[in-house]
């Protein structure tokens, strides 16, 4: 009797099994790569606004620090992409002469956030540098 | 004898999978497609962007004054007049051309001779903002749209001391 032609079920089912592989990990790998281009891209957005905003805290007096609103002074409009976001300033106190400022942008349900900190010493003079 | 060839079934089977996967990869590129539409640019394909806010930063943090005019280069929103000063210490001139769309134009000159022309292709619409801090100082906001109108570089940039 002459042998049947065709693929068995084992045949088939490994195939499909390697198939399935290949496809998912193709797919799970170019999600992955977007999401990782969009996060980088996100982060250069937020860079910009948190650099701009730490030129305009440079320069603040040092004695005034403390006496600032805590929200950004800079025009954020770089920031639509990112929209809903919240920004926040902190300025931190570790030694009388010293303060830290530190910004925050949150994003994508405060999933993601960057920040950026300065350090202002007190130096006796008007605080331009 | 046993037919050659595929039933109905089989060949509805082998298409609905087929379809299944296709509907999986055009949801997933629609979705991306519509997330990308959200930027402005993306940096990561086009270094020249950055390329040319790596430059900038630099020329401007190490700007001494802003020169009203030279040689035909006037101070414009499309066009950045520095006096830079340079690793050996030395000053040179640096002009910004921002005018011609999707470009940028960075000349230097020592004296009046042109020492250095570098050009960038593909990036987005640049143009120049004064932006005086609260302290008097001159700084200098770069911003550029995208094709799109849309705000893709907002930055501010102050001349570090020299003196």
């Amino acid at each position: 009797m002459s042998k049947s032609r065709g693929f068995t079920l084992i045949e088939v089912l490994v195939a499909l099994l390697v198939l399935t592989i290949v496809i998912t990990t193709t797919i799970a790998m170019f999600v992955e790569r977007h999401k990782r281009l969009r996060q980088a891209n996100e982060t250069i957005l937020a860079y910009q606004a948190l650099s701009n905003e730490a030129e305009i805290w440079r320069r603040i007096a040092f004695g005034q620090l403390d006496a600032q609103a805590i929200t950004f002074q800079s025009d954020t409009a770089i920031l639509a992409p990112l929209a809903p976001y919240a920004t926040s300033i902190h300025v931190d106190t570790p030694r009388a002469d010293v303060k830290s400022v530190t910004f925050t942008i949150r994003w994508a349900n405060t999933q993601r956030e960057a920040k950026l900190s300065i350090v202002r010493a007190d130096t006796g003079g008007n605080g331009l540098w | 004898m046993r037919q050659r060839g595929y039933t109905l079934l089989e060949i509805v089977v082998t298409l609905a999978v087929f379809g299944i996967f296709l509907f999986i990869v055009v949801l997933l590129t629609a979705e991306m497609r519509a997330n990308e539409k959200k930027y402005p640019i993306n940096y990561m394909a086009h270094p020249e962007v950055s390329s040319v806010m790596a430059r900038l930063r630099k020329d401007i943090f190490d700007t001494k004054y802003y020169p009203a005019t030279f040689q035909d280069y006037q101070q414009t929103p499309k066009t950045l007049i520095l006096y830079t000063l340079q690793q050996t210490g030395f000053g040179e001139t640096v002009v910004y051309d921002f005018r011609t769309a999707g470009e940028v134009h960075r000349k230097s000159f020592n004296a009046t001779q042109l020492t250095g022309d570098w050009t960038a292709r593909g990036v987005p619409q640049f143009s120049i903002g004064n932006f005086t801090l609260n302290t008097g100082q001159d700084a200098v906001r770069i911003s550029a749209n995208d094709e799109h109108n849309r705000l893709a570089i907002d930055e501010i940039f102050v001349p570090r001391p020299h003196d």
